[in-house]
């Protein structure tokens, strides 16, 4: 990092070179500092997404409880979460005739963080046994690695006989499939994405599932039971006293 | 919400609806459970949120002092944020040739959380005295308000006689009505872009990419960006310990330079 004086000055530059040298030495300095700063900030913002984390997987761990809780209340309401899947404004795009009839098999859906929060999440949807595969479970995961690209993996179903073809997916391929002109439930279900796929797909359907029908399905189960005519008991305090916008 | 025996039979609805009301009793019942569960799920969710913010608002006031010293060596390098804009894939788009010109002036560049977090933050461009405008100071806001929009204000620019036209943004100093986004896009220019302070609707999913940039990616670590130049411009200084050691993709270029190939 010594200014080098040895530079073979060209006709007119050479007074001008060596100026420029050493000031290209303090600017050097400058620059390590400058790096060093850098270094200090980039410890200090490793430690604030610790500390966040932290407080994420510890409230994970007081809502799993609560999770567990409110699964059971929901065995209780037939067609809980078909009906909140019909009445969110996205995802009910995604259900066609065949999805829905199977989802009347649909008993319980589950979305569950890794441990260490920031490494991925599941999302699960249990079945009662059902005329259109053998799984009770199928359970989509999605993992996110290192290099900042995110694995996608999900159960292979196990079709019946003459099943899962009117969803568009064939019953005989493993997932990588980008039939997006035919999006249904189970298309979406059965994609899946590796480390070595170029596409980095962005799973806006899985995030939705995750961040706003598992945190508060009740609002939009809601707004389809009040369409249709529900709230004859007089139960106004509590339907549609919630705060989501979509009251 | 007690089944109601009373009503008027159709031939052969009768037992239906009782049963019916019945199970709509217990639904009901348990809807209201449900409701319950939701909102203590909010209320734990409330607390979360606010830990977390509490946990960026301290950060945020460890950072400070760091970024005070930070701007400081800023100081010593002449043209740091300029070339940083230039640098920066985005963000250089967005100088046209007067705003590089302008931009000789810019001393120093600042980014602050407001001591809320969750209520917006501020850019601050430095700038020393200059044949464009009076101001040395020029700051943008962005304000979260509750429903969700954003307001944003910024400085209105006093510029000198003359100036300001080319950037489109028109010098009318006497008319104050015209404010803000003038007959410029935002991404026409530096000026036309901070000049502009059309309120942003979240529903809408319209925000400022260009402010969201400088502030989480061009002030998180500008050395990167300014690194990549200077190494373009003929990096021969041989610091190939301290270029290029930072995590940012922007740094495979910066490999090709160094004698030491050490090959990322």
């Amino acid at each position: 990092m010594v200014a080098d004086k040895g530079k073979k000055p060209k006709v007119g530059v050479k007074i001008e070179e060596e100026g420029a040298e050493q000031i290209d030495g303090e600017l050097v300095l400058s620059i390590e500092k400058l790096q060093e700063v850098q270094d200090e900030l980039e410890k200090i913002n490793e430690e604030a997404s610790d500390k966040v984390l932290e407080v994420e997987q510890k409230y994970n761990v007081v809502r799993k409880p609560v999770y567990d809780k409110r699964s059971e209340i929901i065995k209780s309401i037939p067609d809980f979460w078909l009906t909140a899947f019909l009445s969110h404004p996205a995802l009910s795009d995604l259900l066609f005739e065949e999805d829905q009839k199977i989802f009347k098999h649909l008993t319980s859906l589950e979305v569950e963080d890794f441990k260490d929060v920031k490494s991925g999440y599941s999302i699960t949807f249990h079945f009662s046994p059902n005329p259109y595969f053998e799984d009770t479970k199928l359970i989509k995961t999605m993992t996110f690695l290192d290099d900042g690209t995110t694995k996608i993996t999900a159960t292979p179903i196990k079709w019946k006989e003459g099943m899962g073809l009117p969803n568009g997916v064939a019953h005989e391929k493993n997932g990588k499939k980008r039939s997006h002109e035919e999006d249904s439930f189970f298309s979406w279900f059965s994609e899946t994405q590796s480390k070595d796929d170029v596409e980095d797909v962005h799973d806006s359907i899985a995030e939705l599932i995750k961040e706003d029908l598992w945190v508060n399905p009740l609002t939009y189960f809601n707004n389809d039971a009040d369409e249709e005519d529900f709230g004859d008991e007089d139960d106004e305090e509590d339907i549609g006293t919630d705060d989501s916008e979509e009251n | 919400m007690v089944a109601d025996k009373g009503k008027k039979p159709k031939i052969g609805e009768k037992i239906v609806e009782e049963n019916a009301e019945q199970i709509d009793g217990e639904l009901v019942l348990s809807i209201e459970k449900l409701q319950e569960v939701q909102d203590e799920l909010e209320k734990i969710n409330e607390e979360a949120s606010d830990k977390v913010l509490e946990v960026e608002q301290k950060y945020n006031e460890v950072r400070k002092p760091v970024y005070d010293k930070r701007s400081d060596i800023i100081k010593s390098i002449p043209d740091f944020w300029l070339t940083a804009f230039l640098s920066h894939p985005v963000l250089s788009d967005l100088l046209s040739e007067e705003d590089q010109k302008i931009f000789k002036h810019l001393t120093s560049l600042e980014v602050e959380d407001c001591k809320d977090v969750k209520l917006g933050y501020s850019i601050s461009f430095n700038f020393s005295p200059n044949p464009y405008f009076e101001d040395t100071k020029l700051t943008k806001t962005f304000t979260f308000l509750d429903e969700g929009t954003t307001k944003i204000t910024a400085t209105s620019i006093k510029w000198k006689e003359g100036m300001g036209v080319p950037n489109g943004v028109a010098h009318d100093h006497h008319d104050h009505k015209k404010k803000g986004n003038k007959r410029c896009h935002e991404e026409d220019s530096f000026f036309c872009w901070f000049s502009g302070t059309q309120q942003k609707d979240v529903m809408d999913e319209i925000h400022d990419e260009v402010a969201e940039i400088i502030r989480e990616d061009l002030w998180t670590n500008p050395l990167t960006y300014f690194n990549n130049e200077a190494d373009e411009e003929d990096g021969d200084e041989g610091d190939e310990e301290e270029n290029g050691t930072d995590d940012s993709e922007e740094d495979d270029e910066d490999q090709e330079d160094d004698d030491e190939d050490e090959g990322n």
